[in-house]
């Protein structure tokens, strides 16, 4: 079922209690008491079709976001793409971190396995960081950029030097070992760690896992289904603006 | 809404095709199944398949031909060992020269039996795919393989010490990979340590 605006804010998480996490992006808390959804972004100044498609996106992975959402600009939804990132990194990652720093310390695991286990997950922890301030440091400033030259009039030479050096197709092809990662942490825990005796921090764990995953997929579906084809109009249009111009790129 | 329970390994679909019953169809034929997945959906035309793929990382692509301008070659990475398998929708007026480019062609006329069929059979094909009757241990010749990726040797080297082709090691390692459901030669390498194939201590930088 889709998520619309005279819904009440409580039904959507009675529906669909993993969006929680996405509310608190947007600063909205429980407690809403009979408030729609309409109300309580007003209350918080959200733009409201903008809260509905992230939510709907997140409901259902098959929803079609694609053609209104263009007409969202690009610098809201890296407002909502590097909150999701502090999410990951300074809420679910420490997290799990911890969870299983205790548990190898307290369920009887060998001297070996201890290490294996939370080497993998620094390992993980290091190059999930490292693909975020890859986009956080590159990606998301050049966005910002083309949106600042578009709407205004006037002619830069940076952005000319930046459009020669960037295209936002070529951003996102190195993330599929950062997810295989967290994959194979999932069958290693499933599958081959041997019983422990903390069975009830280790289901926590799983569990906190696939929660990051399905957020994780979320945020990765979020960009290449919404951003990549706002930023690839932006670039045409820079482009065609240019070439009007009769300044070569 | 097509997200089943997540205790088994979800594949990633690709699915390009502008109708949007068939679209719907498609899923329930791969509901039908029971093997989880996700799924990303496009209904129009595509200019540049060789980037979408590189983008979404599927493992099956399901694809309407007529929607990918100037279909020349299907994107196929050498060097990635998860390389997706195509499934191409088609018509009976679909010419054999397109027909021949995919994995599996789908009739969208076929019947359903022949549409289950054709799904179920592609489906084994695919690294991350449960497939209840296959023997899931691992050969001795996989199991020497896995030793030498744990180790931290490539694939051509590999190749060199067992004097098998870097093809042969590739399929080897993607028959490993599904069957223990672990991608990454760090995944592998804690599965190695953890059944005892190989020593914490012979292992750089775990």
């Amino acid at each position: 079922m889709r998520i619309h605006k005279d819904l009440k804010m409580a039904e959507v998480i009675h529906m669909n209690h993993h969006l929680l996490p996405v509310l608190n992006r947007f600063d909205i808390f429980l407690g809403f008491g009979e408030r729609t959804v309409e109300a309580v972004c007003r209350d918080h100044k959200i733009n409201l079709d903008f809260f509905l498609e992230i939510v709907n996106t997140f409901h259902d992975p098959s929803y079609f976001p694609l053609r209104h959402l263009q007409t969202f600009k690009a610098s809201m939804l890296i407002d909502y793409l590097q909150k999701t990132h502090s999410y990951y990194l300074d809420v679910k990652i420490p997290e799990i971190g911890q969870y299983i720093t205790e548990i190898v310390q307290t369920s009887g695991f060998e001297e070996s396995h201890r290490k294996l286990v939370k080497n993998f997950f620094d390992q993980y922890q290091h190059e999930l960081t490292n693909h975020i301030t890859k986009e956080e440091q590159g990606v998301y400033p050049y966005v910002l950029r083309l949106e600042k030259v578009l709407e205004s009039t006037l002619t830069s030479h940076e952005i000319l030097e930046d459009l020669q050096k960037y295209s936002i197709t070529e951003y996102e092809e190195d993330h599929d070992d950062v997810e295989s990662k967290l994959f194979d942490l999932k069958n290693i825990l499933i599958k081959y760690l041997p019983p422990v005796s903390n069975y009830k921090l280790l289901n926590l764990i799983l569990h906190e896992i696939f929660e990051l995953e399905s957020d994780l997929n979320n945020h990765g579906h979020i960009e290449d289904l919404i951003l990549v084809p706002i930023v690839e109009n932006m670039e045409k249009e820079l482009h065609s603006r240019y070439a009007d111009h009769g300044t070569c790129i | 809404m097509q997200i089943m329970a997540p205790v088994s390994n979800r594949i990633c679909i690709l699915l390009i095709e502008p109708s949007f019953l068939i679209r719907e169809g498609l899923k329930t034929l791969l509901s039908n199944q029971g093997q989880p997945y996700r799924i990303e959906e496009f209904d129009a035309p595509v200019d540049d398949l060789e980037k979408l793929v590189n983008r979404i990382n599927p493992d099956l692509v399901l694809l309407n031909p007529k929607l990918v301008i100037r279909l020349i070659s299907l994107p196929r990475f050498n060097e990635n060992i998860f390389e997706p398998f195509y499934i191409g929708l088609i018509e009976s007026d679909t010419p054999a020269h397109i027909q021949s480019k995919f994995d599996q062609t789908l009739n969208l006329d076929a019947e359903k039996s022949e549409l289950n069929k054709i799904m179920e059979k592609s489906l084994k094909q695919l690294p991350n795919c449960n497939s209840e009757t296959e023997n899931t241990s691992l050969s001795e010749r996989e199991i020497s393989i896995l030793k030498l990726v744990a180790l931290g040797n490539t694939n051509n080297e590999i190749a060199d010490k067992l004097f098998i082709s870097a093809h042969t090691v590739m399929t080897h390692r993607k028959n490993i990979t599904r069957k223990l459901g672990i991608k990454t030669v760090s995944g592998l390498t804690v599965y190695a340590i953890l059944n005892q194939l190989i020593k914490l201590e012979e292992v750089q930088g775990v």
